[in-house]
């Protein structure tokens, strides 16, 4: 347990020392302030049926920077420890693949919302500063958060595994991109052929954009969660066994 | 302190070790020679539990490194062939950090930590990045990562690869003062590093340990190796068949002829001495002697007979 924090404590200060991590921060910072002054003009703009939040959730460019965040707070994780050989000197001391996984995993998880506290002092200020009540619940704000929380085990969790499989960080990249999109589409494949087939609840089921409209709406669903963490303890067992078939096999 | 026995790893079609055994005894420095691509690292990544081995066990301290791994772990210093570190820490915040995950803390760790510094000679760049460090300081903070939580056995893969001749020297001391009070497994191609350091050297190629004893008996075994050169004025063909119809001679070869000179080199069987036997058979025949010497064998030719693949 202790060497889990250590490990912990270590990759978190890892994102804070490097110039890296606040690159990241400003990116998710400014795209963030980006969807919210765009939601709030669109809310000028025409009547919407909806609330602020799920408005700044649904801008377009939501998706796009959203899944960007996860290879870049994820590749680094075991490729640059493969590469530079410290895979080796953490193996070798007294600890167990597991913590090495878990430590890294949950530092980013901490990274990750980090990352989403500017965004949750956007919708703070809004009351402060508007002179009417802010055009929300709390329970949809929290709601998206919950889910903004889900996706993040989720997703950190391919990253993980996606950065165990190769010692390039770019290659790491690439996977994580390309399975988050994968993830992505197979959910939107209802939006565009429609719900009209037997296996559509099925992509219902897995897809975060229809995840995302009821939690937003204040929704929480338990069957979303437990959906989320399983997935995301399935891709940590995969990471931590590639971890151990590496050796294997090298 | 370490038991191998019949330690074998395979990596696909690759025999990488083949039943290696050996034994390291407690206080025992041990040089662990072989040529590039012998199999030295794979079985030391098998000793610290980074390679799980394909067949055969090994023990640290009686603890296995694949049933134990963690205790066995807890009772190595490693020091990886390429000193991998993180780049962007100081050297003080690393130490801290290695001491941690090997179970120090508090006070104990802040002390181990400023001995460490003071033993390897990092006092003056603990506050630097290791980034900015040179080859040899980095080598230093690898093993003072080593040594960090104490442990009884140290294994040190290649320790003065690519450092300059003076840095050399200072890990090498560092290595005999360590030796004092640790047991070391040392693996290197430097023969006179092993010569001033070991006690006792296990020799590995192609994954086969072809050798595992001290210095000195490895030199004196390989006498043969050790040959003899004799200069006499006479008729080459004729003292060559004198001579090898001695005892214990194996083998006489002609080897040139300057002004009436004939010089030959004789090999004899180990163990034996032939000098005053070839000087009494000069005698008799009544051929001048002006030179008769013995090659002692050093560890280089030990070394190479063993390895030799020609």
């Amino acid at each position: 347990m202790t060497n889990l924090l250590i490990l912990l404590r270590k990759e978190l200060r890892g994102f804070f020392l490097s110039p890296f991590g606040w690159i990241i921060l400003t990116l998710v910072t400014v795209m963030q302030g980006w969807s919210m002054s765009g939601a709030m003009k669109a809310l000028q703009d025409a009547p919407i049926p909806e609330s602020l939040v799920y408005i700044v959730f649904h801008m377009p460019q939501f998706w796009f920077y959203f899944l960007v965040i996860f290879p870049l707070i994820t590749m680094r994780l075991f490729a640059e420890e493969e590469r530079a050989g410290t895979l080796e000197t953490l193996l070798t001391a007294p600890v167990q693949t597991w913590q090495l996984v878990l430590g890294k995993y949950l530092a980013t998880l901490c990274f990750y919302l980090i990352l989403w506290i500017p965004a949750f002092i956007q919708f703070q200020v809004f009351g402060i500063l508007a002179d009417v009540p802010p055009p929300f619940s709390t329970g949809s704000l929290l709601g998206a958060f919950l889910l903004i929380f889900l996706m993040g085990t989720l997703f950190i969790a391919i990253g993980s595994f996606a950065s165990a499989l190769t010692s390039s960080q770019i290659i790491a990249g690439a996977v994580t991109v390309g399975l988050l999109f994968i993830h992505y589409f197979l959910g939107y494949i209802t939006v565009i052929y429609g719900d009209r087939f037997p296996a559509a609840s099925l992509f219902q089921h897995i897809s975060s954009s229809e995840h995302l409209r009821y939690f937003s709406k204040g929704l929480i669903d338990s069957r979303t969660i437990i959906y989320y963490l399983t997935a995301a303890t399935f891709f940590l067992f995969l990471t931590h066994h590639v971890l151990n078939h590496r050796r294997w096999r090298s | 302190m370490i038991k191998v026995n019949n330690l074998t790893k395979r990596f696909g079609r690759h025999l990488a070790v083949a039943g290696a055994t050996f034994e390291v005894e407690q206080g025992q420095v041990v040089g662990f020679l072989g040529p590039n691509g012998a199999g030295k690292t794979t079985t030391i990544r098998m000793l610290t539990g980074f390679l799980p081995p394909t067949s055969g066990s090994a023990a640290i301290d009686s603890l296995d490194v694949s049933r134990h791994s963690v205790e066995a772990r807890r009772q190595i210093g490693y020091l990886p062939e390429s000193v991998p570190l993180y780049r962007d820490m100081r050297v003080r915040e690393y130490l801290r950090f290695r001491g941690q995950i090997k179970g120090l803390k508090g006070k104990a760790l802040h002390a181990r930590m400023d001995e460490v510094l003071e033993r390897c000679g990092l006092r003056e760049v603990r506050r630097k990045m290791i980034k900015t460090l040179s080859k040899g300081f980095r080598q230093r903070v690898g093993l003072a990562d080593a040594l960090i939580h104490d442990p009884p056995l140290l294994i040190l893969d290649e320790p003065t690869n690519g450092l300059d001749p003076n840095q050399i020297r200072s890990i090498r001391h560092l290595i005999k003062q360590l030796g004092k009070s640790h047991t070391i497994l040392l693996s290197t191609h430097i023969l006179t590093e092993v010569e001033m350091i070991c006690d006792k050297i296990v020799i590995i190629d192609d994954g086969k340990i072809l050798a595992s004893d001290t210095p000195s008996n490895l030199v004196s075994t390989m006498r043969a190796a050790g040959r003899i050169s004799i200069e006499i004025r006479t008729d080459p063909e004729k003292a060559r068949e004198r001579m090898t119809a001695l005892d214990h001679v194996k083998k006489v070869n002609y080897e040139r002829s300057r002004d009436d000179w004939a010089e030959f080199s004789v090999l004899v069987e180990s163990g034996t001495d032939t000098r005053e036997r070839l000087a009494r058979l000069a005698q008799d025949e009544g051929w001048p002697l002006r030179n008769l010497h013995r090659h002692d064998a050093t560890l280089e030719d030990v070394f190479v007979e063993l390895t030799r693949k020609d």
